[in-house]
C-alpha cells in the first residue's frame, strides 16, 4: 500500500496531467461523434451571448452587400408574383385550392459564428428551439445550400456545415440524374467532392449540381454548385467529381432553416422498408 | 496579489482575442493564427505545475466554448504547460533564471526567446492540427498546416511581446 502511495506522489504531476489531456479528448471525440456536450458549446447561453455582440459589431461591414443579396433576391421573388404576369385569359375559376398542400416553411436566420479553414467546420446561428428549430433540419442561403442542424438550445443552433468530413447530404447533376453524396475533403473552402458516382455516365463540366431531397432534409432542387472537375478513381469503375460551391461559405451571413411537414411521415413509411440481413 | 489580478486580467484578454479575433482571420491554405500559448509561456516560470496545468486546461476550454471546437484547445494547452518546464530546463542558461522573474523578451536574450517559444509552439500546433484532422492518412496536410501556420504565430506572439509587454520590464 505505502508502493502505492509513493508510486502516485511521484507520479503525480504526469497523472493529473494524463487525467486533464484525457478529460479534454473525451470532450472533443464525444462531441465528433455524437453531440452530448451541450454545455461547452456556443449553445450555452453565456458563450452565446459574447458571439450576439460580436456578430452586432461585425455584421456591418458585410451590410451593403447582404443588402445587395436580400435585393437579388426580392427581384427573384417579384418576377414569381402574379402582379408581373400579365393575364391572358380572362374567364378565371376561383378554386379553394387543395392540390397543393404546404410542405416545406423557412425560418429565417443569421450566421453569428462561423469557421471554415477547420476540418469540420460548424456555424452558429442566432435561432433555436424556440422558433422551432429541431435537429436534423436543412439550411440554405439564398446561393445554395449549407449544411444540417446539428443540435440546438433555446436561443441558438449549431449547424454542421458542408464543410465536413461527412455531412452526405444526397445531390445530383442537372441533366444527367446522376446522384451521390457531397463530401469536402478539407483543402479548400470553395471546392467539394460527389462520391458514388458510377464512371459510366457522361458528365459535362459547368454542369449545375442540385439537391436531390431524398432524405426529406432539402426540397428538390436547391443549388449546391458547379462540376469543375472530373477525373477517374483507379480501381473503381467510379468517377471522382470535383464541384465549385455556389455559395462562398467564407462570407455566409444570412441562412434559411427548413421545416419539412412531411418528415416524420416520409420516415415513418421508410421505417418499413425490411433490414437487410446481414449475413 | 498584483501578480494574480494581472494574469488574471491577461487570460480573459488572451482568450477573448484568440477566440473573437484570431480565430476569425481566416487565410486559405489552413494557416491560423495562434496568440494563446503566449499566455501560458508567460505564467511565472516556478508556479507550481499543478496550479499552470488547470490554468492551462480552464484556459484551453475559455476558448474551445466560444469557438466551437470542444476540447481541442484545452487538450494542446494541457500538453504545452506540461511540457513548458521541461523545455525551460532544456534551455537553461549557466547561471540559472533569476527568481521571480518574468521570462519574455524583455528580460532574455531575443535568441532564448525565439528557440524556447518556437519549440513550444511547434509542438503545440502538431498536436493540434494532428487532433483536428485526425486521419493518418491526411498526415501530410497536418504537417502542412503546422509548418504553415507557425512562422505567422512566433511573428505574432513576439509583436506582442514588443508591443504590450513593456510596462512589466525590469522590477
Amino acid at each position: 500500500m505505502r508502493k502505492l502511495f509513493a508510486f502516485f506522489r511521484r507520479f503525480q504531476v504526469f497523472l493529473l496531467f494524463i487525467g486533464l489531456q484525457s478529460l479534454a479528448l473525451y470532450i472533443y471525440f464525444s462531441f465528433m461523434s455524437f453531440p452530448k456536450t451541450q454545455v461547452l458549446t456556443s449553445t450555452n447561453i453565456v458563450t452565446g451571448k459574447i458571439l450576439l455582440v460580436k456578430n452586432d459589431v461585425t455584421k456591418l461591414f458585410n451590410l451593403s452587400n447582404s443588402n445587395l443579396k436580400l435585393q437579388r433576391e426580392n427581384i427573384k421573388l417579384r418576377q414569381k408574383n402574379p402582379i408581373s404576369f400579365i393575364q391572358i385569359t380572362r374567364n378565371t375559376v376561383k378554386i379553394d385550392d387543395t392540390l397543393f398542400h404546404q410542405q416545406y416553411e423557412y425560418i429565417p436566420a443569421t450566421v453569428i459564428n462561423s469557421t471554415f479553414d477547420k476540418r469540420n467546420n460548424y456555424f452558429t446561428l442566432n435561432v433555436g428551439s424556440l422558433q422551432g428549430i429541431e435537429r436534423n433540419m436543412g439550411v440554405f442561403s439564398d446561393a445554395g445550400v449549407v449544411g444540417v442542424v446539428h443540435f440546438v438550445s433555446k436561443h441558438f443552433a449549431i449547424v454542421k456545415s458542408v464543410l465536413t468530413a461527412d455531412i452526405n447530404i444526397d445531390v445530383m447533376i442537372e441533366g444527367t440524374d446522376a446522384f451521390g453524396l457531397l463530401k469536402w475533403d478539407g483543402t479548400h473552402a470553395r471546392f467539394g467532392q460527389i462520391s458514388g458516382i458510377s464512371n459510366d455516365l457522361r458528365i459535362k463540366k459547368w454542369r449545375k449540381v442540385v439537391t436531390r431531397g431524398g432524405s426529406g432534409l432539402f426540397p428538390k432542387g436547391i443549388p449546391v454548385g458547379k462540376v469543375y472537375n472530373i477525373s477517374s478513381i483507379e480501381g473503381q469503375p467510379l468517377w471522382d467529381v470535383t464541384i465549385l460551391f455556389s455559395e462562398d461559405y467564407r462570407k455566409i451571413q444570412r441562412v434559411y432553416v427548413i421545416k419539412n411537414f412531411l418528415k416524420t411521415e416520409q420516415e415513418k413509411i421508410e421505417s418499413l422498408i425490411p433490414e437487410d440481413i446481414i449475413e | 496579489m498584483i501578480q494574480f489580478i494581472k494574469h488574471l486580467v491577461r487570460f480573459v484578454i488572451f482568450a477573448s482575442a484568440q477566440a473573437l479575433v484570431f480565430n476569425q482571420l481566416e487565410i486559405d491554405y489552413g494557416i491560423q493564427f495562434m496568440i494563446y500559448p503566449l499566455f501560458i509561456f508567460l505564467l511565472p516560470y516556478d508556479l507550481n505545475i499543478f496550479l499552470s496545468l488547470l490554468i492551462s486546461f480552464l484556459f484551453g476550454l475559455t476558448i474551445d466554448s466560444i469557438s466551437n471546437t470542444y476540447g481541442l484547445h484545452a487538450s494542446s494547452a494541457v500538453l504545452i504547460a506540461y511540457i513548458r518546464p521541461h523545455i525551460f530546463k532544456l534551455f537553461e542558461p549557466r547561471d540559472s533564471y533569476d527568481p521571480g522573474i518574468e521570462l519574455s523578451l524583455q528580460t532574455m536574450e531575443f535568441r532564448w526567446v525565439i528557440s524556447v517559444f518556437s519549440l513550444l509552439l511547434l509542438i503545440h500546433h502538431f498536436w493540434f492540427f494532428l487532433l483536428e484532422i485526425f486521419k493518418f492518412n491526411e498526415l501530410l496536410f497536418v504537417f502542412q498546416k503546422t509548418i504553415l501556420s507557425l512562422p505567422f504565430s512566433i511573428v505574432i506572439c513576439i509583436l506582442i511581446q514588443t508591443i504590450f509587454l513593456r510596462k512589466t520590464k525590469m522590477k
